[in-house]
């Protein structure tokens, strides 16, 4: 199917809390949880979810820290982003290693996209990130984020790839 | 005359009870063998019944973007395009085109290469840990 650039998102804070706000207790029941805590995550701010991930690779479990942004949700993705757990931010190059190579076709892990609108960037390559959507990437129609999804099916599409298409951490620089 | 005819009488009489109590005792063996033959009838229902349960597992299957899940009884014998197709149905659901089959549980893992083992063959290859499944829909990336 031929792709297309989808328009870029708009940013709305309030509209973006107001959504979390109300997704959150969707989805924690959807899991069978009543607190975010019982699940490792963490709301560092009104905007923005903290979600431990792991990979495994060769028997070695290694841990990452998910950072979800919410100031275009719900009519677009969270913002994804793997953090320096320590600055819970990214700065290319020193947190690279603070990234899992991700090489899923539906989720593949970028330390420093170069867009063709000239933003440079961490890039989750993933329908389902604002990011995908920031750097104008083209994308079939029929993959497009749904404004019916939660930031629960950012979470499930990272854990999918991290799942099948894991490849480690990168490495330090 | 009249005691030759009431002998006669008496006889018949005698006959008809001899009769009758002949007749009780089949009804009562037939009542035995019908008492026994629905007894068997039960039993056999019984072991078909407990056959068929034996064959059923729970599946429990959760729609990643639509934040619904569902559980079901399901054939170990049935395979997992099966279990995928019945998945809408008691989830309520429509497929998209897009939607994919995969694992439950914090690192799902698809099956679409897998969609024609049953779920025993699935389960005893490793292809599944359990019976719970999820549908979300494919994103874009690359």
């Amino acid at each position: 199917m031929a792709q297309i650039v989808p328009p870029t998102p708009v940013l709305d804070i309030a509209r973006g809390i107001a959504s979390l706000d109300e997704d959150i207790p969707r989805v924690l029941a959807f899991l069978g949880k009543t607190a975010i805590e019982e699940l490792g995550w963490r709301r560092l701010n009104k905007s923005s979810l903290i979600v431990p991930i792991q990979g495994t690779l060769n028997g070695v479990i290694e841990n990452y820290v998910l950072r979800l942004g919410f100031a275009a949700y719900r009519k677009w993705p969270p913002s994804a982003q793997f953090v320096n757990p320590d600055t819970l931010a990214y700065a290319h190059p020193v947190d690279q290693h603070h990234l899992p190579i991700l090489t899923s076709p539906e989720c593949h892990m970028h330390p420093n996209y170069a867009a063709a609108n000239g933003k440079t960037l961490q890039l989750i390559c993933c329908s389902a990130t604002q990011e995908f959507y920031d750097t104008a990437h083209p994308v079939e129609p029929n993959l497009i984020w749904s404004g019916q999804n939660t930031f629960y099916t950012t979470v499930a599409a990272i854990q999918k790839a991290m799942a099948s298409f894991y490849g480690g951490r990168f490495a330090k620089l | 005359m009249a005691i030759e005819e009431n002998r006669t009488n008496s006889r018949s009489l005698d006959e008809a009870v001899e009769h009758l109590e002949e007749a009780e005792v089949h009804l009562e063996h037939a009542r035995e063998d019908e008492a026994k033959a629905e007894r068997e009838v039960k039993e056999a229902i019984h072991e078909i019944e407990e056959a068929s349960q034996r064959d059923e597992v729970d599946v429990h299957v959760i729609h990643v973007n639509e934040l619904e899940k569902a559980t079901f009884k399901e054939k170990i014998h049935a395979t997992l395009q099966q279990v995928w197709d019945k998945s809408y149905k008691e989830l309520k659901l429509e497929r998209k085109p897009k939607d994919v089959f995969q694992t439950a549980g914090a690192q799902p893992k698809s099956l679409m290469g897998h969609l024609q083992l049953t779920l025993e063959q699935a389960r005893d290859r490793k292809v599944i840990e359990n019976f719970h499944f999820g549908i979300a829909s494919e994103t874009g990336g690359a």
